[in-house]
């Protein structure tokens, strides 16, 4: 017998089309159920993506380190006191914890003023190096980071966030070349980072002009001076596991107690990012939980409904038996109609919730930049689509197996 | 030529308390005959057509059809004689109410998997024959009972069938539309020589036929030759 075939598949479609209200009931189970667990699944990962976004660009397992008076007295010295991070201990992270990927420090100073022709502004300046690109992640709109070249020859040049783009230049248009004072120094715009994460450390990247760190120390004077450090670990270490050893370094240096936590600030991103992926992790949980619950809850309408419409269409089954057609093929028409609805109807539920996550995407949409992605995967689909395939064929088995079991003769009996 | 030969049929049904339907049916009707079998309701005869027709099992004895013993057969072997050596019509008509008229007819072809364009042409075929042409493309609850019957004929006869099985072919119809009805069973018999089987209790279809085997109580009374068709005084169809 011929399972698939042009014909085979016309009468079961013509089945379904001309039982109308019947089709449509058996399918809107299972329509519903992939529905839910799609856009379940999308928005899920969405709103993910919509949290993740505050903290994009900053590598998951950084960590900082900064100056603050100390809390604890410490061989003679006065608790309270104040002292300052300094480009040699970038060097000695570097040396004394091997568990270091990369090592760098910044300069920070708010509300500087900064002008271009007759507008005037404040935002912060940050003084760094090319790999604090490597930190946080700039997403240039326009030209380039802060190169290593910049800082060896001290280049009067800099980086702008978006929202001092968007007040120095409210026409738009590419900046770079163009010229802007900060605190009375002219700096050449050379890149447009376009980063929007609400996480910052120190100041936030978007009202931050980025120049070179070791032109921002000559111009402010602040000689060896730096705000910050900051440093990534190598790939599996365990941050926790090593700000201890960080703080010491620093501490030992600066003459503090190295367990002072209050003197020698630290933060890691791990520690949020674990939160974040624990809570996300909870929410796909019950996310699948709910879609699935839902599909199998259609699914087991589908078979129910089958099964009724089983009964009732048992004088049209008694007639194909009566005039010829085998058991198999009565029970490959109730799987196959099965299987073609729920298909259907489920592909018409990811048609369906494609499009309203592609319509949620549009509608955040801002200035031509997504600001979290909601589609869910094609592979998902293809998951989904194949999930169907198996539960319309589960579906399916009862009631055909009850169709199996009409005999011609009951046809007759319906009189 | 000897084309069904029933020998000592019995046949008890077991719902409850067992009744005994068929009590050693001896019975042979050879090919190109045009037979009628009647009997009081409860007498056996659409009991005895099922199994003629092999919708149903019988428990001892023997039924030969076309030199085959048809006996213990799987579904599927018997799926396969009814497709290739049986029509049937029914009194219900029983015509899928969601197929049009020709799809209708196609569908014995369709399990023999004839492919569609051809058993199409088969089905408006037959169709024409019996006038429907035009209503080859109407649903069964658009046509009046005589048109339904007809179409039913068409399906029985697609697959040009060895033997048609009627169970009351007449029995929804008026009794204009069941004279044309019977009509046309008549030349299928005489033109095309097939075989007929007619269940009835209607004297006037009964006499319509070339013989009329009486059925009471599960055994055969009395067989009629009736070809001059003046079975109750030449009753006719009321």
């Amino acid at each position: 017998m011929k399972w698939f075939d042009k014909d085979t598949f016309r009468e079961i479609l013509d089945s379904i089309s001309r039982n109308k209200s019947r089709s449509l009931l058996t399918g809107f189970g299972v329509f519903w159920g992939v529905f839910m667990l799609m856009l379940l699944s999308g928005g899920g990962q969405g709103f993910k993506n919509l949290i993740t976004k505050e903290f994009e660009g900053f590598a998951q397992n950084s960590g900082f380190v900064f100056a603050n008076q100390t809390s604890k007295p410490y061989k003679g010295f006065k608790k309270g006191r104040s002292w300052d991070l300094n480009l040699a201990d970038v060097e000695r992270l570097r040396n004394l914890v091997p568990e270091l990927e990369l090592v760098t420090g910044t300069v920070n100073l708010w509300s500087r003023k900064i002008v271009r022709d007759d507008i005037v502004a404040t935002f912060s300046v940050r003084g760094c190096t090319s790999e604090y690109a490597q930190i946080e992640c700039p997403q240039m709109r326009y030209g380039r980071y802060i190169t290593e070249a910049d800082n060896a020859q001290e280049r009067k040049v800099c980086v702008i966030g978006k929202r001092v783009y968007n007040e120095l230049f409210p026409n738009g248009g590419d900046p770079c070349g163009q010229r802007i004072s900060v605190d009375g120094a002219y700096y050449t715009v050379v890149g447009v980072d376009w980063n929007e994460g609400s996480v910052s450390i120190m100041a936030n990247t978007s009202q931050c002009v980025v120049i070179p760190i070791n032109q921002a120390r000559r111009a402010y004077n602040m000689g060896n001076k730096i705000t910050l450090l900051c440093f990534t670990g190598k790939e599996g270490v365990v941050m926790s596991d090593i700000t201890p050893r960080v703080r010491e370094v620093v501490a030992r240096a600066h003459y503090l107690d190295p367990t002072d936590e209050q003197g020698v600030m630290m933060f890691d991103s791990q520690l949020i990012f674990g939160i974040i992926d624990n809570l996300f992790n909870g929410i796909s949980f019950l996310v699948w939980l709910i879609g699935l619950g839902t599909l199998i809850a259609g699914v087991i309408g589908v078979s129910n409904i089958m099964m009724v419409s089983v009964k009732e269409r048992t004088t049209e089954i008694g007639i194909r038996r009566a005039i010829g057609a085998t058991p198999n093929q009565v029970l490959g028409q109730i799987i196959s109609e099965s299987i073609v609805l729920t298909l259907v109807a489920g592909m018409g539920a990811i048609v369906l919730s494609v499009l309203i996550l592609a319509g949620v995407e549009m509608a955040l949409t801002e200035e031509g930049i997504l600001k979290a992605a909601f589609q869910v995967s094609f592979g998902l689909a293809v998951l989904a689509t194949s999930l169907l395939t198996v539960l319309g064929v589960a579906a399916g088995i009862m009631p055909a197996l009850r169709a199996m079991g009409i005999k011609p003769v009951d046809a007759m009996r319906d009189k | 030529m000897t084309l069904i030969e029933l020998q000592g049929i019995n046949k008890t049904y077991n719902n409850g308390q067992p009744l005994h339907v068929l009590k050693g049916i001896d019975l042979n009707i050879d090919r190109g005959e045009f037979v009628s079998i009647m009997g009081a309701s409860g007498s056996g005869k659409s009991t005895l057509l099922n199994i003629l027709g092999i919708l149903d099992n019988y428990d001892t004895g023997t039924y030969m059809l076309n030199g085959n013993l048809i006996k213990d057969l799987s579904e599927t072997q018997a799926a396969d004689y009814r497709n290739r050596m049986i029509g049937f019509i029914f009194q219900s008509f029983n015509l899928i109410s969601f197929k049009t008229a020709v799809e209708n007819v196609e569908l014995p072809l369709y399990y023999q998997g004839v492919p569609r364009k051809k058993r199409h042409e088969m089905a408006m075929d037959y169709l024409e024959r019996l006038g429907l042409g035009q209503w080859a493309n109407h649903f069964p609850n658009q046509m009046s009972g005589g048109q339904k019957q007809r179409v039913a004929i068409a399906r029985a006869l697609i697959t040009k069938p060895e033997i048609i099985l009627a169970d009351e072919p007449t029995g929804a119809l008026d009794s204009k539309t069941s004279v044309e009805v019977m009509q046309l069973l008549k030349q299928l018999n005489k033109q095309q020589g097939i075989t007929i089987i007619v269940v009835t209790h209607e004297g006037g279809v009964a006499n319509e036929t070339d013989k009329i085997i009486h059925i009471k109580d599960g055994m055969i009374g009395q067989i009629e030759e009736n070809t001059s068709h003046n079975a109750w005084g030449g009753s006719v169809i009321k």
